[in-house]
């Protein structure tokens, strides 16, 4: 962590190198959210590319005491794509994921493979899944992702919650069973 | 001021991490994680949990992407006037441009001297132009003069006499044509022998014993048109001082013949 924290002051101390290592460290993970909630791979590098931008110049902003640099620069992200699709609504239109559903020829299967989302949270309940895509790859805001779902605020909340803690145990599970093979294999 | 339950279970934690919150909120719950470490240590592990959400989501942009980042960069860094540095396709173009420009005035230089040598060819030609002209008028001239005395000597009412040297001058021989009816007189002194330069041969009309002046014969000329005198009884050449004499030297006859 101290090695990131050398990183940051390197990045507001306007090294273009310490850029370079964030774009390479963390630009796969803002793609994956960016295309998720842009659904267009044209539009989605220019976001990411806008993003980096972004992470150059208000570097003076981020403060590491009070929260790691991914959420710092996922914000940055998410508040960037969902501004160019307010600006944009034809772009939501024509890039929905139903149309490239409903044709089974072209790139259809790319488009859908791109926003797919993979790893631990396929393990987790089909509405668990649902409420921790919407809020964290589709850019919704708790009351949108609520109506969206068709439940109560207060019930979304506690999927999100269930949701989080869920994949917590998961993710120490894993961990746990990655340690354990890493032992036996030393 | 909330409890740290109520933060947890009103899901303040997650909506704080995905900056939902309004500043007011932001204050309140800055506040209590700053206060309270365990409420901190759950906003780590969210915060971990996203990161490795998002890292077992992640998907590699195109490496021009990242290129893209670091031109804009550079761009907006150079304080926009002073970025010099042109792109390549600019530099491109410009050799592109470059070259046709060189190759049309390689072209213009060269037409430009193929033009000069055009313009002088075409001055030599007028020049000759002209010379021929003048030769073609001069022939003219001397054609119609040739028609004229020849018309006039071959006419029937031309009279031809033989003028020949007396002991002064035996060698010498002229042809003088007399027309009455159109007064004119011609005379071929081709067969007179040349004097020197300060000497010339004067042709005279005898009328009623006195020598009238018919006009100097020009050296080295054949056909030459003289004055024509009424009423002359003979015509006679004398030698006379160059440029004519206003009386003739007598002593001076070399040839006279009697109309």
């Amino acid at each position: 962590m101290s090695e990131e924290l050398t990183l940051i002051n390197q990045l507001k101390a306007r090294d273009e190198r310490a850029l370079s290592s964030l774009y390479d460290k963390y630009s796969a993970a803002l793609y994956g959210v960016i295309i998720r909630i842009c659904r267009n791979e044209a539009n989605a590098q220019d976001l990411l590319q806008e993003t980096f931008v972004k992470i150059w110049e208000k570097s003076d902003s981020y403060d590491p005491e009070k929260g790691r640099f991914y959420t710092w620069a996922y914000r940055i992200a998410r508040n960037t794509t969902l501004n160019s699709l307010r600006n944009r609504p034809e772009l939501i239109q024509n890039q929905d994921l139903s149309v490239y559903k409903n044709k089974e020829d072209d790139q259809s299967e790319t488009a859908i493979d791109l926003t797919r989302l993979n790893g631990t949270l396929k393990q987790l309940e089909e509405h668990h899944q649902k409420a921790i895509e919407l809020v964290y790859f589709k850019g919704m805001t708790h009351r949108e992702a609520h109506e969206e779902m068709g439940v109560p605020l207060g019930t979304f909340k506690s999927y999100v919650r269930q949701a989080l803690t869920n994949l917590r145990k998961s993710y120490e599970l894993l961990s746990f069973l990655g340690l354990f093979i890493f032992e036996r294999i030393l | 001021m909330k409890e740290n339950y109520d933060i947890i279970e009103s899901g303040m934690l997650e909506r704080y991490l995905l900056g939902e919150l309004s500043k007011d909120e932001v204050i309140e719950i800055e506040a209590a994680l700053s206060r309270d470490s365990s409420l901190r240590a759950q906003l780590d592990q969210l915060e971990q949990d996203l990161e490795t959400m998002a890292i077992e989501n992640a998907l590699t942009p195109p490496e021009n992407v990242k290129q893209a980042v670091f031109r804009e960069l550079q761009m907006n860094s150079d304080e926009k006037i002073i970025k010099i540095k042109p792109l390549k396709p600019v530099r491109t173009y410009t050799a592109i441009a470059a070259s046709i420009a060189a190759l049309f005035m390689l072209s213009s230089f060269w037409l430009y001297q193929k033009m000069n040598g055009i313009q002088e060819d075409l001055r030599v030609v007028k020049e000759q132009n002209n010379l021929l002209l003048e030769e073609k008028d001069n022939l003219q001239k001397d054609i119609e003069a040739t028609n004229k005395w020849l018309s006039a000597v071959n006419s029937a009412e031309t009279e031809k006499l033989i003028m020949k040297g007396n002991d002064l001058l035996p060698e010498a021989t002229a042809i003088s044509y007399v027309n009455h009816s159109e007064k004119t007189v011609i005379l071929n002194a081709s067969g007179l022998p040349e004097l020197p330069a300060d000497k010339d041969y004067q042709l005279w009309a005898d009328v009623e014993g006195e020598m009238i002046d018919m006009g100097v014969i020009p050296k080295k000329s054949e056909m030459i048109v003289m004055t024509y005198i009424e009423d002359a009884e003979s015509l006679n050449i004398t030698i006379e001082p160059a440029g004519g004499n206003d009386h003739p030297t007598v002593s001076n006859l070399i040839s006279f013949v009697s109309i």
